[in-house]
């Protein structure tokens, strides 16, 4: 009978997953576009990437999904509204990320060095040589821990759950599903790398980052003044 | 003396008048056809506003067949459209709301009026959550004529016949910054343009791929609510919160320098040439329009006059070594004009360049001029509709 409704959770996170993955793809995709597109041209170069980058967001989804066992039932049905904690946690989440794309995509801190490096202003423009790995994990665990609908969904249910290794498996399933979505990414390995392309992926880059630093700010400075 | 007295010779016309009229004809009866319908209703001021508009675009055309110059006679057009259009829409919104500002009430039962600015962003949330981010109306209603279907559809036929030629032709913003760009004596800023065009043509690019990923992942219309210059001379949200302020701010902030000042002090476009996301969008459907501008290489003596006179830099000295325009032209003709060996021609795709560039030139101008007159027209009959009605003394 536990075998049954352990399997039965399984079966609806995945369905889950898979029917909001969609929203997962469009919520995580101003993350992952740029971030792809500074990479190196290739498919095998942008597996290993966007592998790192799903294995930080399982991890981004496990951790959640401990938290959100262990507080349960305090946390109440209606998360949005009623758990004030939620704003805190968003506001901070996208400031990170702002951060980390700046960090990683745009590679601002590290191409100040590839230019005292370098002469030629179209070398400076197609180096690629930003941090590949740490900002694969940096990225992916910051968008595992993002709090989009989908996984508040999902959040609601784990916490429902009557064991921590249910609440586990329930988003290692849901992940199955969303992560299936995340599959055409890899075709960005085949866009040709011109120096125009990694131009405007580093100039999205810092659009993005502006935006959800405006976005994290804003969310932090209403909770701050509205409690 | 001697050169003083050349200057005063006035060139050769292109055509003689007989043949610009018969040539001029098609459009003249395009347009009667169009404004049929505003002789039918009732009110005099719609009357003589289609009677002007038709008088207008006639007239610019049979211009363009007498002297062989595109840009100077669109320019007039374009710059009439820009200038009228945001005077005849505050009017209308005006007259029946009060308020230039859109109502919440509105907003929530999708009678807000489509604009083409908006369309790339719809794409990504439609696709995936089969959700369309405008408080507008699928099909046209009573109160919203200006619906999304066909806003989209008008858009989607021009694009076809046009390409990105839209921007030059259709689009009923770009005519603002291209008039202040037209009243401005010296061109300043030129070394910095020059330096730094190839940088600054990839961020309407940038903008375009951040606005399309930003609104599929906050669900809203992001260009609208953030970044739209126009919304200072349109319809906007009313101001109610720090949020909407910060908006406003963003509105203004960007109409003044982007599309006053930039062009004033540049020459060029510089809203639609290194902001807009939508041209950017608009750009890619160059690659499957019919016509372009090439270079002939043989006639071509690098004098960059050319690539000085490009109001979207949509030129660099690579691409004229090639021959060719970059993505982002926009046919406006300037280049065409200013070239004084006749280098630079109109052509359509499939044939050899420079061979007959006028009967490309004429196969453009009556689709684009035709299209100009049905879409653009109408809107400048509108507005001198509107400014007829308020004449003091009527």
């Amino acid at each position: 009978m536990a075998a049954l409704s352990f399997s039965a959770s399984a079966g609806e996170a995945l369905v889950l997953g898979l029917a909001t993955g969609p929203v997962c793809l469009a919520t995580c995709g101003p993350v992952v576009v740029p971030w792809m597109l500074v990479q190196p041209q290739g498919v095998r170069g942008h597996s290993r990437q966007l592998f790192l980058f799903l294995a930080a967001r399982l991890a981004g989804y496990l951790v959640f999904a401990c938290a959100v066992w262990l507080v349960g039932s305090a946390i109440p049905h209606a998360i949005p509204h009623a758990w004030t904690g939620r704003s805190w946690l968003m506001g901070g989440i996208q400031v990170l990320l702002a951060a980390a794309l700046v960090v990683y995509a745009a590679g601002w801190p590290h191409r100040r060095c590839v230019v005292a490096k370098t002469t030629s202003a179209l070398v400076r423009i197609g180096e690629t040589s930003v941090p590949k790995r740490s900002g694969a994990l940096a990225l992916g665990f910051l968008t595992g821990i993002n709090l989009c609908p989908p996984f508040l969904v999902a959040g609601v249910r784990a916490a429902q759950l009557a064991h921590l290794s249910a609440a586990l498996l329930f988003f290692v399933c849901f992940f199955a599903g969303t992560a299936v979505w995340f599959l055409p990414f890899l075709s960005m390995g085949f866009v040709q790398r011109t120096p125009a392309v990694v131009t405007v992926a580093r100039m999205v880059a810092v659009l993005l980052a502006c935006w959800y630093g405006f976005s994290g700010v804003s969310i932090l400075i209403e909770r701050t003044i509205y409690g | 003396m001697a050169s003083r007295s050349s200057a005063l010779v006035r060139p050769p016309a292109f055509r003689g008048v007989g043949r610009s009229i018969l040539l001029t004809l098609p459009i003249a009866l395009w347009s009667l056809l169009m404004f049929t319908p505003s002789f039918r209703q009732a009110g005099r001021d719609r009357q003589i506003g289609a009677l002007m508009v038709i008088l207008f675009m006639t007239s610019l055309f049979f211009l363009m067949m007498r002297t062989g110059e595109t840009y100077r006679w669109r320019r007039i057009f374009f710059v009439a459209l820009g200038f009228l259009f945001p005077f005849g829409f505050i009017a209308a919104l005006i007259a029946e709301r009060g308020t230039m500002s859109i109502p919440i009430s509105r907003m929530v039962s999708g009678d807000t009026p489509f604009c083409f600015m908006v369309t790339p962003s719809l794409l990504l949330p439609a696709a995936f959550a089969r959700t369309i981010i405008f408080p507008g109306s699928i099909l046209p209603t009573a109160s919203n004529p200006h619906s999304i279907a066909i806003m989209i559809g008008i858009w989607f036929a021009m694009t076809l016949v046009l390409g990105k030629a839209w921007c030059s032709y259709a689009c009923f913003f770009g005519g603002i910054e291209e008039g202040f760009a037209a009243i401005a004596k010296r061109r300043r800023l030129h070394r910095f343009i020059s330096r730094f065009g190839a940088q600054l043509r990839l961020i309407p690019w940038a903008i375009l791929v951040f606005v399309v990923l930003a609104s599929a992942a906050f669900f809203e219309p992001v260009y609208c609510m953030w970044l739209c210059p126009f919304k200072a001379v349109t319809e906007f949200p009313a101001v109610r919160n720090l949020t909407t302020a910060i908006q406003m701010g963003v509105f203004v902030a960007l109409f003044i320098g982007l599309v006053v000042v930039l062009p004033f002090l540049t020459r060029k476009r510089t809203q639609c040439g290194f902001f807009c996301p939508f041209g950017a969008f608009q750009s890619l459907f160059n690659k499957i329009n019919l016509f372009e501008i090439r270079f002939n290489r043989e006639k071509c003596v690098d004098c960059t006059l050319c690539q000085t006179s490009c109001p979207t830099v949509a030129l660099s000295k690579e691409s004229i070594r090639d021959g060719k325009t970059l993505l982002n032209c926009m046919k406006c003709g300037a280049c065409v004009d200013a070239c004084k060996k006749d280098a630079a021609v109109w052509h359509l795709k499939g044939t050899p360049v420079a061979v007959k560039p006028e009967r490309a030139r004429l196969l453009f101008l009556y689709g684009a001029w035709a299209l100009a007159t049905m879409f653009g027209g109408s809107v400048l009959a509108n507005s001198v509709a509107t400014m007829i009605h308020w004449l003091p003394w009527k």
